[in-house]
């Protein structure tokens, strides 16, 4: 490799200067706010500590992991998180291309709809998750009211641990989605119109279209839509927290939740740190799949 | 007319001078129901005027320095009013001391053990924090707050009801001050009751004078029978749980540990099942498999499910379901009495015992302020923890919120503790409530079996869920070795 020479044009020489200095506090951010943190967690979770203050007494070697790995509620919160990621993808990746094919259209009302999205998008996860907190409740709730409307039993939405899973992910769905039909309705305007035209003087139909030039256009947003649910997923924290704490019986808690209790309420840090380094790995190798599986299929 | 002048024996001492005494005489005699109060006040180990800048109550420590300095204080959200009561104490106390600035974090109150931990974990605590007695073993065990005899007056802290004052004490430490408890009793809807034609639960004044946890439940069950005959879907034989965050699970130590410790027994015998279920853990607070997961707990669990399978109460949280006149009975106290006779009383409401099983039991938890261990100014604030604590200030406090004032000559103060049965029967509860099983790991076994109970509450098998909690609380319990 040939570096550029110091001595050569005064704009390059400037630019070597200015270039790093533009880019250090975003650096900096990530040293500070990334891998410090990360770094922590993993000196942390081979370390011991006293359950009182928190604070490190020694070195256990693996054997946090080992509890962790032991452990039945870890095992149950590893599943729990690949459930989520499942249920997340198939949920919302479609149903934020179909609705980025219908903003698309220009339809009326597609002005309200997209800020009805937005507006999601934009609120508080907390918020909505005490927003659908209330809508969930069994007997007071909208649903509840709504099925007792048509003489339907009463739902235990979140008491039911199945149930509660599918509760957590349509919350997640209606709030998140947004993001990956944006990226898909931009993704949309960007396809040249000729190439419909074309197919259409080709005689293609509407399906033809939509998988021959549509589908395959939309790869790039669509693999990068897939990162986001799949990484979305696997954060995913406030509505299991507000929706229902990890139960009933740990059937809703992820690892990230798991991290959260063996933190917070069970004065464990150790333990804690341990399950956050496999969740990053859980995700590495995820990650990792998925980028090759979808690598061979577009070529990107 | 007799002059007084021609009275035998009077005639010699009576000057002017003796008139004008005896005219003050009568006058303080007469004025003395006004004043009585705050002489009694002023007499008691919770107030002691003159001896600071202000009434610093129990305080007994050096002077407060001079140099400018900021005192952080977290604690529990409470409504505006009560707020505000606080906020006028701070003022009173900065404007004492204007070196110090107060500095306030409000926390909602199902959150305050996890933010305390998260606090001390920092290394950089609020001077004072909001603690509970229930969790003083792990306070005095971790070092994390200040033993507080050396700042409070011996006869200060002797006032505090004897089983809040043992419990918030380990080692002759008092690591942390209980200020205001709620014994655990019930309250019903006398208007519910009249409405449907049921008998309500004994309106008694003894603690162990009320209700088995049969006769509730087989009046729950009438209670449900007949809302729902009326076409009344809305309305519950028992009030959702407003305790910590509200709902199934929501506060073990206060409320649904009363389910399962009522069936226990402090004076079987010691490796009986029944003194277990009582005890709830071992004796060295690090078991809990065969204390928490007996045949009786899981009974008493069982029970407790019942109260949800067959409808009598909510299976998620309904905020101020009581209050709105929306359930025939809650799990209560003192507090439910004194908002209702001083903000109106939305329906005639009674006062009843706790339901019984083998023992009457109820539980006593008191909020309890700690001055955090690593405070740079442990006498400053030690008083300000005991001005907001003295008579004074403690009663504006319980006039404002309704809870029972911890020190007994507070609640001899206040005649209605004395004779109004709710409040009578809340002062008998309070002086025969147990404290928690006493263990350093109380946080983690607080935190495992809150989501446990729910889990029973919502179906899953008492027994099956209680073998599992317990295999994790000794694991959890474990690392405090």
């Amino acid at each position: 490799m040939k570096f550029p020479s110091w001595t050569g044009n005064p704009t390059r020489r400037g630019e070597l200067v200015i270039g790093p200095l533009m880019i250090l506090p975003a650096a900096l951010g990530l040293c500070i706010f990334q891998f410090w943190p990360l770094g922590v967690a993993i000196l942390n979770s081979f370390r011991a500590f006293n359950p009182f203050n928190h604070r490190p007494n020694g070195w256990v070697g693996f054997g946090n992991y080992q509890a962790v790995l032991a452990d039945p509620s870890f095992q149950s919160s590893f599943w729990v998180s690949l459930i989520y990621m499942v249920l997340m993808i198939v949920i919302i990746i479609p149903s934020a291309l179909g609705l980025a094919i219908l903003l698309d259209k220009r339809m009326p009302g597609t002005a309200l709809a997209r800020g009805a999205i937005l507006g999601a998008l934009a609120s508080s996860e907390a918020v909505a998750a005490l927003i659908w907190n209330a809508i969930y409740q069994p007997n007071s709730g909208l649903l509840d009211v709504i099925f007792q409307t048509f003489g339907l039993p009463s739902q235990p939405f979140l008491t039911d641990g199945h149930l509660a899973v599918v509760c957590i992910v349509i919350m997640t769905a209606w709030k998140d989605i947004g993001l990956p039909m944006l990226i898909f309705l931009g993704a949309l305007q960007a396809i040249p119109p000729h190439l419909f035209e074309a197919a259409s003087m080709d005689g293609a139909n509407r399906w033809n279209k939509f998988w021959r030039i549509t589908l395959p256009l939309l790869r790039p947003s669509l693999v990068l839509g897939l990162f986001m649910t799949t990484i979305a997923a696997a954060r995913l924290f406030t509505p299991i927290q507000i929706l229902t704490a990890g139960g009933p019986n740990g059937q809703t808690s992820n690892i990230a939740y798991f991290s959260y209790a063996q933190a917070f309420l069970f004065n464990s840090p150790g333990p804690a740190a341990a399950s956050v380094v496999m969740m990053l790995l859980m995700l590495v190798a995820i990650t990792i799949i998925q980028a090759r599986a979808l690598r061979s299929r577009s070529g990107i | 007319m007799t002059k007084s002048s021609d009275l035998p024996g009077l005639k010699s001492s009576l000057s002017r001078r003796t008139v004008l005494r005896g005219i003050a005489a009568t006058a303080g005699v007469l004025a003395m129901p006004a004043i009585l109060p705050s002489r009694a006040f002023a007499a008691t180990p919770g107030s002691n005027p003159g001896k600071y800048k202000i009434d610093l109550g129990g305080y007994t420590g050096p002077e407060l320095t001079n140099a400018p300095i900021t005192l952080k204080i977290m604690r529990q959200e409470f409504p505006p009013e009560v707020n505000a009561v606080m906020q006028a104490q701070y003022d009173a106390f900065s404007a004492a001391y204007p070196n110090i600035t107060i500095q306030e974090e409000r926390v909602p109150y199902g959150d305050l053990p996890t933010k305390v931990q998260v606090y001390v974990t920092s290394g950089s605590a609020p001077d004072i924090m909001m603690g509970r007695n229930d969790f003083a073993s792990a306070y005095a065990a971790g070092q994390l707050t200040l033993p507080l005899q050396q700042f409070l007056s011996a006869d200060f802290i002797e006032d505090v009801y004897a089983p809040l004052r043992e419990s918030a004490t380990i080692d002759g430490n008092l690591v942390c001050l209980p200020w205001e408890t709620n014994p655990v009793y019930m309250a019903f809807n006398r208007d519910i009751y009249d409405k449907l034609k049921i008998t309500p639960p004994p309106e008694v004044g003894e603690f162990d004078g009320g209700w088995t946890v049969e006769q509730y439940m087989q009046n729950f069950d009438d209670v449900t029978k007949a809302l729902r005959a009326s076409g009344d879907t809305q309305t519950f034989a028992l009030a959702a749980s407003g305790y910590g965050n509200g709902g199934p699970g929501s506060n073990y130590t206060q409320l649904e540990s009363i389910w399962v410790r009522m069936m226990g027994d402090p004076k079987a015998a010691k490796d009986s099942s029944v003194y277990n279920t009582f005890m709830g853990v071992s004796e060295d607070g690090f078991t809990a498999s065969g204390y928490v997961n007996t045949p009786e707990a899981a009974a008493g669990l069982a029970n407790y499910q019942t109260v949800f399978k067959s409808g009598y109460t909510p299976t998620g949280v309904v905020p101020d379901q009581f209050r709105g006149g929306a359930a025939a009975v809650t799990f209560s106290g003192t507090g439910t009495v004194k908002r209702f006779l001083k903000t109106g009383q939305p329906f005639n409401f009674g006062m009843s015992p706790a339901p019984k099983g083998t023992i009457a039991y109820t539980t006593t938890v008191a909020d309890s302020p700690t001055i955090y261990s690593g405070t740079p100014y442990p006498a400053e604030t030690a008083a300000l923890l005991a001005f907001i604590c003295n008579d004074a200030n403690r009663f504006a406090f319980h006039d404002a919120w309704g809870s029972m004032p911890v020190r007994k000559t507070l609640v001899d103060a206040l005649p209605e503790y004395a004779s109004d049965q709710r409040l009578v029967l809340g002062t008998n509860v309070a002086d025969n409530a147990f404290g928690p099983p006493k263990s350093v790991g109380w946080f983690d076994y607080f935190s495992a079996i809150n989501p446990a109970v729910k889990d029973i509450a919502l179906g899953t098998d008492p027994q099956t869920r209680l073998n599992d909690v317990a295999t994790q609380i000794d694991g959890l319990l474990a690392k405090y070795k």
